[in-house]
């Protein structure tokens, strides 16, 4: 088996500004947040032989941010569908490319205007073509803050986990984004504020609800020998999983409040030769305030059920024993799709995390939409080098 | 209504079904298994022979959302939607708009309600079941 542990690295990283409209088309994001993180890694686009992005018909593909580039020997490249589920993913295939020496230098992005253009489920466009939407959609039940209301309604039914806990995660996440120069959101709020919050679709509130925003994000992957050569300290690619499980969309499902994470996380800890205690901060995907809740628990910080009581101790604020989202997540920094989350880590890793810092991180867990509306879901275990 | 279904060739008989009020799930020839939505293959032992099987169109309230905003164009609001684990497919879960003066409680019984959109299409939502 191809020795993949620390093989690879994350060189740099790059952002665009978060905005509510960018007023750019999402291949000038692309390219923006690409030539960032090179410039990051102290790389330039004639570094880069490889490229790979995820979407959903609604960015820009490696076969036209390439050539806007004027990359013209791509080595390897990759143009995953899917939304969340497979934003780690991308990078895991990308770090495989480079161990299996088909690339050297693969730049992984997500380009978005999920405000201004493309909103996500069905608000604003036509509902999407899949053959389950027939079971839903007409009874008004197509868009995923509905999706995951129905989810999290069902753990707080078997586990009695309240709304507090929910607005815990949006009041400590807010904290964090008031340290993020990077956040949309910065205005710290109260649980009152959370539980005064209007309703989108109950048990949901606006402030479960993760900010649809307009960026791009990108990661530049290499082996670890050469990103030991270049400008930033490397972040070895310790660990990296994605698959497929049981859908919770018209069955077979058997449990609504497990998600494919938690088939999924054993074998990424196994990857990495580690395990959930020896996380230092995690990245989880917050597209809503559940999502973190049910990841806890399927990522094995806490108890089956007992992710709502874990957050409301106070753990998952920066200085508890598991910061999570400490740049303020999607709830507050903006929704790049995942991509955010894993240069995140990246930032927490190398120690420029700036206030928001966690010192002395040296493992990270980032993650991706944990496989509720499709059944599928991946993960990065990231360390320091 | 907001969104029409467009059956595909897997599920165009079940609707056609539901239309008439005959409320069907698949059951395998091979091994037994009951399933829902309309596929081909069972998903347990992968064989492709079935019959359309008529069962009682009951389950139980997994869960429920209220919604507040118009994520479709023409959705009325606020309306609930709710998840019901299928009786006749127990690891089937299936949705519908409530059909009730109250709202849902976890766990009960409901049963299936038939709204006629027109001679072709009838939805099916849940109400609870008598006694």
């Amino acid at each position: 088996m191809l020795d993949f542990r620390d093989v690879t690295a994350i060189a740099g990283v790059g952002y665009t500004p978060f905005t509510k409209d960018s007023g750019a088309s999402t291949l000038t994001l692309a390219c923006r947040a690409v030539l960032a993180a090179l410039e990051d890694a102290g790389l330039t686009a004639d570094d880069v032989d490889g490229l790979a992005t995820h979407r959903v018909g609604d960015s820009a593909p490696p076969a036209l941010v390439g050539p806007a580039l004027g990359l013209t020997d791509l080595a390897w490249h990759l143009d995953q569908f899917g939304g969340g589920s497979v934003s780690h993913a991308v990078v895991g295939q990308a770090a495989l490319a480079v161990a299996a020496g088909m690339a050297e230098t693969v730049v992984c992005y997500r380009a978005i205007n999920a405000r201004s253009e493309f909103r996500m489920g069905g608000t604003g466009r036509g509902v999407p073509a899949s053959p389950e939407v027939q079971y839903q959609a007409p009874y008004g039940y197509v868009a995923p803050p509905q999706q995951y209301a129905m989810y999290a309604r069902a753990h707080m039914l078997k586990y009695g986990t309240k709304a507090e806990h929910f607005g815990q995660l949006a009041v400590t996440q807010r904290a964090n984004a008031a340290k993020n120069p990077r956040a949309l959101m910065r205005t710290p709020i109260t649980m009152d504020d959370y539980l005064a919050s209007r309703w989108i679709a109950e048990p949901f509130r606006l402030l479960d609800c993760c900010l649809e925003t307009d960026g791009a994000c990108a990661v530049v992957v290499t082996t670890a020998e050469r990103a030991r050569s270049l400008r930033r300290p490397p972040v070895l690619i310790s660990a990296a999983a994605w698959g497929g499980g049981t859908s919770h969309l018209s069955g077979p499902a058997a449990d609504p409040t497990v998600t494919a994470a938690a088939a999924l996380a054993p074998r990424l800890y196994a990857q990495a030769g580690l395990g959930p205690a020896e996380i230092d901060v995690a990245e989880l995907y917050d597209c809503f305030t559940y999502s973190v809740i049910v990841q806890l628990e399927d990522y094995g910080f806490c108890a089956k059920g007992e992710g709502g009581p874990y957050v409301a101790s106070g753990a998952t604020a920066l200085d508890g024993p598991l910061p999570v989202n400490t740049h303020g997540g999607f709830l507050s920094e903006g929704y790049v799709h995942g991509v955010n989350h894993i240069a995140e880590a990246v930032s927490q890793l190398r120690g420029d995390a700036g206030d928001r810092q966690v010192p002395g991180a040296e493992v990270a867990l980032s993650t991706a939409q944990p496989g509720y509306i499709l059944p599928a879901t991946s993960a990065l275990i990231l360390r320091r080098s | 209504m907001p969104y029409r279904p467009e059956p595909d060739r897997d599920s165009r008989e079940w609707w056609q079904r539901i239309a008439t009020r005959e409320f069907v799930v698949q059951r395998c020839d091979t091994c037994g298994t009951t399933r829902f939505p309309a596929r081909a293959f069972c998903p347990a032992c992968r064989t492709e022979a079935w019959h359309w099987q008529e069962v009682e169109p009951e389950g139980r309230v997994e869960s429920w959302i209220v919604n507040h905003q118009a994520f479709m164009p023409g959705a009325r609001e606020p309306y609930v939607v709710v998840m019901v684990r299928l009786a006749a497919v127990p690891g089937c879960l299936v949705y519908g708009n409530w059909d009730g003066e109250r709202p849902p409680e976890a766990g009960e019984r409901v049963r299936a309600s038939y709204n006629r959109i027109d001679d072709t299409l009838t939805l099916v939502n849940w109400a609870p079941a008598a006694g």
